[in-house]
């Protein structure tokens, strides 16, 4: 690992970081339908700085769009929003949008390692069309005008004009010449040009001056002849022309200018090779007609510090995520030594005051540190919520189905792996949602007495022990009948069995199960929401649905806090020590075998809180020499997964503990045990090993015996 | 827990291969299984662990006797008796910690008999028709005490 892989983390983290900024901005801003002042510097500030990183890591397509983008923000910074008509903003939304995927998709590909997209005209005449709009300006012919090539970065530092260039339009008594430089290495200079000229003509009459060289508008291949030479105005007052410097200080990535006066095109034309070392904006010779502060002048360079300075002190600090694993391992492990110590055997009957009291001190603060290295995974899921919105607006447009998004609790905090993991199951269910739930016209919905614009809820809560998060939409809801003849069809149901409406809701989660026929661009492609339940249940969560026909549709992903620790119950069976978790736990009851129901094929059966439930012995599920079968001698532990529910017989409980999960050897899982019930270990304060059962997939053992 | 580690074992075993010069030939730790003596390449060994807490672990195989917690990491072990299609064994007593590729695997043992240098060109092919299990060589011990089979460690790893 060299440095050179840091820095590229560090762009990759950084560009992350700004377009999920960007994103944000433009999200609220196309709600109110324009951009404050605030936003457009702020805009204009991050695009400034990823095409400086982009610069600097030479992705050279990303930092052409960026300055692009940037030049557009730039003309709005100095016109305000009221430059861009009102019919143009989506267009102005969409083109930030776009920007932002783009730039998204390359980071990727960098990150990846894979090449960049050097093909970005299509996107940039799209960008390009935008900003003659906003500027007033019939659009250039788009596709020829935005094929500009980047004239690269082979932009020479000026060198003598040479004859030819500057002087041929020195006729006609254009004799006053103005000499614009841009931005080295700017790309697209046919079209800066271009929007230099259409900024002059503002303030100049178009009969009045002329340029070179000619065809800007729609020639590509000007840009080399400008890069080399500079883009010559010549004007026939030094009224006129003092004018036009005015319009373009304030035009972006123009370098320099100097005026210089022809001379009669018989006399050798050394003028412009003259004046040519006086680049600088801010050389005398260069009378400051407009009263543009200095701070804004063309330097896009110059602005942008001063918008940084508005950012607050940057207290955070970004750190690899594999330091932080390694961290709650190790605290993991302290946490188990620490009990290892202070309840070792050694000690026992011993009257260790000084001892205890150290202890007592040493468990405090295990306890603390536990807790803050905890805390330091925790992230709130806003991130992955915000990319939602995005999303819902993103299919609003294409479906052309008004529906809005609401956010609750995003700032509910979990576990930066749940995080990460989660994005893509919410993604599939708001997809879904859109693309099934809500109604297909806003008629339908008015027929049905709501509100036209749908309204998809997306809502995140901690209970202390989990998050749950529920993806809620207005729309048709699950129609039992249709999904129940897809399921037969498939033979996931047995076209003979009487279903409740819950389990016919469950087959949605079934492998391959899908109710629309049709791949959609958007929640298609065949694969069902047992890819959801999945990914769920990878990080120990459950997924269920609930749906009432014609009033929507529920979705509830519950997930653990954290999976690294957990509370938990110990019992044992026989020698065995089982750990179960508590968030799985609903009671534990002692029964006499008279309360015990038998059914035909000798399973158990017991009552709890007026429903029945199936009994699960352990013992013999997991065929263990000892343990108790009288079922009064053991107590029985009312159990929940899911909508799975039943109880689980045992010798004993021997009590609460916060445990630290541990997997169990990659050689074990190949026996397949997780689909036993058996999903880790962890170790007791004795250093002996105790089994985490999972209660979900115990159960389906068990009923598999 | 009983924690007694043989460490000294380990490093002894360090010291006996950084010794060894002879080039086709690989120090082995034979111990037994039955009435077998098995081999392994002492590089594989990790360490030599006795009288451990075995925690039984269900719907396994029953040649798995559980996993132990060394020194905070889940290792599975085996009983190489039971693997072998022998009488599986009746009390705790061994356990060879393996070190295979990225995989620890205990192996329960009767007893460790001895380490010892042996050329590769002693190790001969199990006869053509030999049913015998994870076994990919057999050599006769110099000190005529009998035959050692080298114990295929691949075979150990389950059949994906």
């Amino acid at each position: 690992m060299g440095s050179g892989n840091e820095i590229l983390d560090m762009y990759i983290y950084e560009t992350g970081t700004l377009l999920e900024q960007l994103e944000t901005i433009v999200l609220e801003a196309e709600k109110a339908d324009t951009f404050s002042q605030e936003n457009v510097n702020e805009i204009f500030r991050i695009m400034h700085t990823i095409k400086g990183s982009s610069a600097m890591m030479e992705f050279d397509s990303l930092t052409t769009v960026a300055h692009r983008i940037e030049d557009m923000f730039f003309i709005i910074r100095e016109g305000t929003m009221s430059v861009v008509p009102e019919e143009d903003r989506p267009a102005l939304f969409d083109v930030v949008f776009q920007s932002i995927d783009f730039f998204r998709g390359e980071v990727d590909k960098v990150e990846a390692g894979e090449p960049l997209d050097k093909n970005i005209d299509s996107f940039m005449a799209n960008i390009n069309t935008l900003i003659a709009k906003i500027k007033g300006e019939e659009p250039p012919e788009p596709a020829p005008a935005g094929a500009a090539s980047p004239a690269g970065k082979s932009a020479s530092a000026p060198t003598a004009a040479p004859a030819s260039v500057a002087p041929a339009a020195a006729h006609g008594g254009f004799s006053h010449g103005l000499r614009v430089n841009f931005d080295e290495g700017c790309g697209m200079e046919s079209l800066r040009a271009f929007m230099l000229v259409t900024a002059v003509k503002d303030v100049v009459d178009e009969g009045n001056f002329t340029f070179t060289p000619e065809g800007v508008e729609n020639d590509p291949s000007t840009s080399e002849s400008i890069v080399e030479n500079g883009f010559h105005l010549l004007f026939k007052t030094t009224g006129d022309r003092d004018s036009a410097i005015g319009v373009i200080k304030t035009v972006g990535s123009v370098q320099g200018y100097q005026p210089y006066d022809c001379a009669p095109p018989e006399e050798k034309p050394a003028a412009p090779a003259a004046a040519a070392p006086a680049v600088s904006a801010a050389s005398p010779a260069a009378p400051a007609a407009s009263p543009a502060p200095a701070a804004s002048a063309a330097s896009p360079a110059a602005a942008a510090p001063a918008a940084q300075q508005q950012h607050p002190k940057e207290t955070l600090i970004s750190v690899n995520l594999s330091k932080l694993d390694q961290l709650s391992a190790v605290v993991g492990e302290i946490v188990i030594t620490e009990s290892m110590v202070t309840s070792s055997p050694d000690l026992k009957g011993l009257a260790l005051d000084a001892f205890s009291k150290s202890a007592r001190q040493l468990r405090k603060l295990t306890d603390e540190l536990q807790d803050v290295s905890m805390s330091l995974r925790m992230v709130p899921v806003s991130s992955v919520f915000q990319k939602m919105t995005r999303i819902v607006r993103d299919m609003t447009k294409k479906l052309n189905r008004p529906a809005k998004l609401t956010l609750i609790g995003e700032n509910t905090e979990v576990d930066k792996t749940i995080v990460d993991s989660i994005g893509d199951p919410i993604m599939h269910m708001v997809r879904n949602s859109m693309d099934h739930g809500i109604e297909e016209t806003q008629e339908e919905r008015i027929a049905a007495g709501k509100d036209p614009v749908g309204e998809i809820i997306l809502s995140a809560r901690d209970t202390g022990s989990e998050v749950i998060i529920e993806i809620i939409d207005d729309g048709r809801g699950v129609n039992d009948q249709a999904v129940l003849a897809k399921a037969i069809r498939q033979g996931i149901a047995s076209p003979d069995a009487e279903y409740s409406h819950k389990e016919i809701l469950n087959f949605l989660l079934a492998p391959g199960f899908s109710t629309n026929t049709e791949v959609t661009e958007f929640s298609g492609r065949g694969v069902g929401m047992d890819v959801v339940k999945r990914s769920v249940e990878e990080l120990g969560g459950t997924v269920s649905i609930s749906s009432e026909l014609g009033k929507g549709m529920t979705t509830t992903i519950r997930i653990p806090l954290t999976m690294a620790i957990m509370d938990a119950m110990e019992v044992s069976v026989g020698g065995s020590i089982f750990t179960i978790p508590i968030n799985n736990i609903l009671s534990t009851i002692k029964v006499s075998s008279s309360e015990v129901i038998h059914d035909s094929s000798s399973g158990e059966i017991i009552k709890c809180q007026g429903s029945f439930y199936p009994i699960v012995r352990a013992k013999e599920l997991y065929q263990l020499q000892d343990g108790c079968t009288n079922i009064e001698d053991g107590v029985l532990i009312w159990l929940e997964a899911g909508d799975r529910s039943y109880c689980l017989f045992v010798d004993e409980l021997l009590g609460q503990q916060q445990v630290v999960v541990k997997q169990l050897p990659a050689y074990v899982n190949s026996f397949n045990v997780k689909n036993y019930g058996i999903n880790g270990c962890t170790l007791r304060s004795d250093g002996s090993i105790s089994i985490i059962l999972d209660v979900a997939s115990l159960y389906t053992a068990a009923r598999g015996m | 827990m009983n924690d007694e580690v043989m460490f000294a074992r380990q490093d002894e075993m360090v010291a006996l291969n950084t010794a060894d010069d002879a080039v086709d030939a690989q120090k082995y730790l034979i111990f037994m299984a039955g009435h077998l003596k098995l081999g392994v390449v002492a590089e594989d060994v990790v360490e030599i662990l006795h009288n451990q807490v075995i925690t039984y672990l269900p719907m396994v195989p029953n040649y798995i006797r559980g996993i132990i917690n060394m020194r905070g990491q889940m290792v599975p072990i085996l009983d190489a008796r039971a693997r072998l299609g022998m009488e599986p064994q009746e009390e705790d007593s061994l356990v060879v910690v393996l070190n295979l590729g990225d995989v620890q695997l205990g192996i329960l043992v009767d007893a460790v008999d001895q380490m010892l240098d042996i050329p590769k060109s002693n190790i001969h092919p199990l006869p053509a028709n030999s049913t015998q299990m994870l076994v990919s060589g057999m050599c006769s011990l110099p000190d005529g005490s009998g035959t050692m089979m080298v114990l295929d460690c691949e075979q150990l790893m389950p059949n994906e």
